[in-house]
């Protein structure tokens, strides 16, 4: 593995499994992740990518393993471990609720409360300032949805995404973690969906991404993670890698030479 | 195609910040006109069709009769949003209405003091439905069915050998008339609805009862919100039960029997979803004076009590029908 002396590690995890009783969901696996990169988490279906994502955020417990932020090892049991630890996840289909605005989505688990004692005592919640922030964000990601009070059941899978992903760039702090955002999307709205992961990078998220699509780990992504059969089987730079080896390393029928 | 069609119509739209409480307000109005239509409806049927229900006494004795069910219902509608479901609430309400007249009959209490020992046995009997389920993973529907019998059970044994009755005028004028329980309603609906859409614990509910995973995820105290709301819903039971015995200025662990169902059903004819993540109070409010209007109506005509049953039992159906029609065409 081939990196450039001069990306800082933001995230090293070691050792992580997951089982389910005798089932091995995830078995052992290890991961970096370098600063302001694009990383790529790639692999048939029941590889383990999804679960690798749920222990990293906290969704689900892990069985054992460590996660270490610059250095310091850190606890994630829970969401909101990970969201203090400044990750920020869209997970797949559990991304917005659809009986809430999008305003109400974007800050779920997080409003903005009133200054006032009505704040304070009761829990008021102050949803001028909340559109505002949102309506400001917007603009600034080129996302166009001017309703942002009506509920998310009334957008497309492409518009509801981009509120996902906005959700990472209002409140990521360092981490954005992405379960296949473009899953059941369009070609025109999968575009506008990898080049808000693109602007993800601007605004100084690192990202990991899960996907199926070789062409976005082509032209996205850094580096690519290949998960087999829960273990992981090869990591690659981008550059240094094409999308048949690819496709034989997620089918076990290249092996990793480099492992 | 309709990737096509979706974007181009969020790029001719602009901003509009300014429009956002019309908006709102349009847009809360465009979701209870039909109830309000079916009410208004309903009670036009009935004035055409009876002369003595066309009384102003007819119209007060409706809202009379609705008010001390509808506040139990408020309470009812929060937990229905918050996607859970409570069929313990009428024993909470006999429960409550024994201890509040042992503590006026029997240890001669002031008023005020039993009204807060009434309200404070309520939210608690509530929060433990809710504690229970958080902690054994027990289906609401199971476990509020075990308090529905126990809380029952409990009021007997706190109510034999006692004579429950002739409270002072102090406690009975919270009961008189219809005026005050009718205020008391308005307030509690009020309160109610300012809970659910102005605070932080009230929205969690409906993104709970939306999608309690997506809620979890988002760093939401799922566990401890349920807690709440089913403690607001017996807080509202209590209420409820404070105000019936005042009326009847006597207290039975008989009261409150399938007044849960009652609830339910105006909550769901109102329109609050009975999967959880929409609905409010005034749907709720809307959807018990609905039933009243029904009840009293047909017994204006002289239609038995067991029809006038069969009847509501077709109205909670058909209203459920709807809901789930909704649901599916969305």
């Amino acid at each position: 593995m081939t990196q450039p002396t001069s990306a800082r590690t933001i995230l090293k995890a070691r050792g992580l499994s997951k089982h389910y009783g005798g089932v091995v969901a995830l078995d052992s696996v290890d991961m970096d992740l370098h600063e302001g990169e694009v990383l790529a988490v790639v692999g048939d279906n029941g590889a383990g990518k999804s679960t690798l994502i749920k222990v990293l955020t906290g969704a689900i417990s892990k069985t054992a393993g460590t996660v270490e932020m610059y250095g310091q090892e850190v606890q994630i049991n829970t969401p909101t471990d990970a969201k203090a630890a400044g990750m920020e996840t869209v997970y797949q289909d559990l991304a917005l609720v659809n009986e809430l605005s999008i305003t109400k989505n974007m800050y779920l688990g997080r409003e903005l409360l009133r200054k006032d004692f009505t704040g304070r005592l009761f829990g008021a919640l102050d949803f001028a300032r909340m559109d505002t922030e949102v309506r400001a964000l917007f603009q600034k990601l080129d996302i166009r949805i001017v309703d942002i009070y009506r509920e998310a059941a009334a957008f497309s899978g492409g518009q509801r995404q981009a509120v996902a992903l906005a959700k990472t760039v209002m409140f990521g702090k360092r981490i954005a973690i992405l379960d296949e955002p473009t899953a059941a999307l369009g070609v025109r709205e999968s575009q506008m969906a990898m080049n808000l992961v693109r602007s993800l990078k601007d605004h100084g998220l690192s990202v990991i991404m899960i996907t199926h699509n070789m062409q976005h780990v082509m032209n996205y992504c850094d580096r690519v993670m290949v998960l087999r059969l829960g273990r992981l089987a090869a990591v690659r730079d981008v550059k240094d890698v094409d999308g048949d080896t690819l496709v034989g390393l997620i089918t076990g029928t290249t092996e990793d030479k480099a492992a | 195609m309709s990737d096509m069609s979706q974007n181009s119509s969020t790029q001719v739209s602009t901003p509009a910040p300014v429009g956002r409480s019309i908006d709102l307000l349009k847009h809360q109005f465009q979701q209870i006109w039909q109830v309000l239509a079916a009410l208004v409806l309903i009670y036009l049927v009935f004035f055409v069709l009876s002369e003595p229900f066309r009384s102003l006494d007819t119209l007060l004795s409706i809202f009379g009769q609705a008010s001390i069910l509808a506040i139990l219902a408020c309470g009812t509608t929060v937990v229905l949003i918050s996607g859970g479901l409570d069929l313990s609430v009428g024993s909470i309400f006999a429960v409550v209405g024994v201890i509040v007249g042992i503590a006026l009959a029997e240890y001669q209490l002031p008023a005020p003091v039993a009204v807060l020992i009434g309200l404070g046995a309520g939210a608690l009997l509530g929060a433990l439905n809710g504690t229970v389920q958080v902690l054994t993973g027990v289906p609401a529907f199971i476990v509020t069915l075990g308090g529905l019998t126990a809380y029952k059970g409990m009021a007997e044994i706190l109510a034999s050998g006692r004579d429950l009755s002739r409270f002072p005028d102090s406690f009975q004028v919270l009961g008189s008339g219809y005026l005050v329980p009718m205020l008391i309603m308005f307030g509690v609906a009020l309160l109610t609805g300012l809970f659910l859409t102005k605070t932080r614990l009230g929205n969690h509910a409906f993104a709970i009862g939306g999608n309690e995973e997506v809620a979890r995820l988002s760093g939401v105290n799922v566990r401890k919100s349920r807690i709440y709301y089913y403690m607001i819903g017996g807080l509202l039971a209590a209420t409820a039960a404070i105000l019936e015995i005042a009326k009847l200025n006597f207290a039975m662990p008989s009261r409150g029997q399938s007044y849960e169902l009652f609830a339910i059903a105006a909550v769901v004819i109102g329109g609050t979803s009975l999967f959880g993540g929409r609905g409010g109070v005034g749907k709720t409010l809307i959807g018990m004076l609905i039933m009243q209007t029904i009840i009293v109506g047909l017994s204006y005509l002289g239609v038995s009590t067991s029809v006038q049953r069969i009847a509501i039992g077709i109205i909670i159906i058909a209203a459920v029908y709807w809901d789930v029609w909704r649901r599916s065409s969305r």
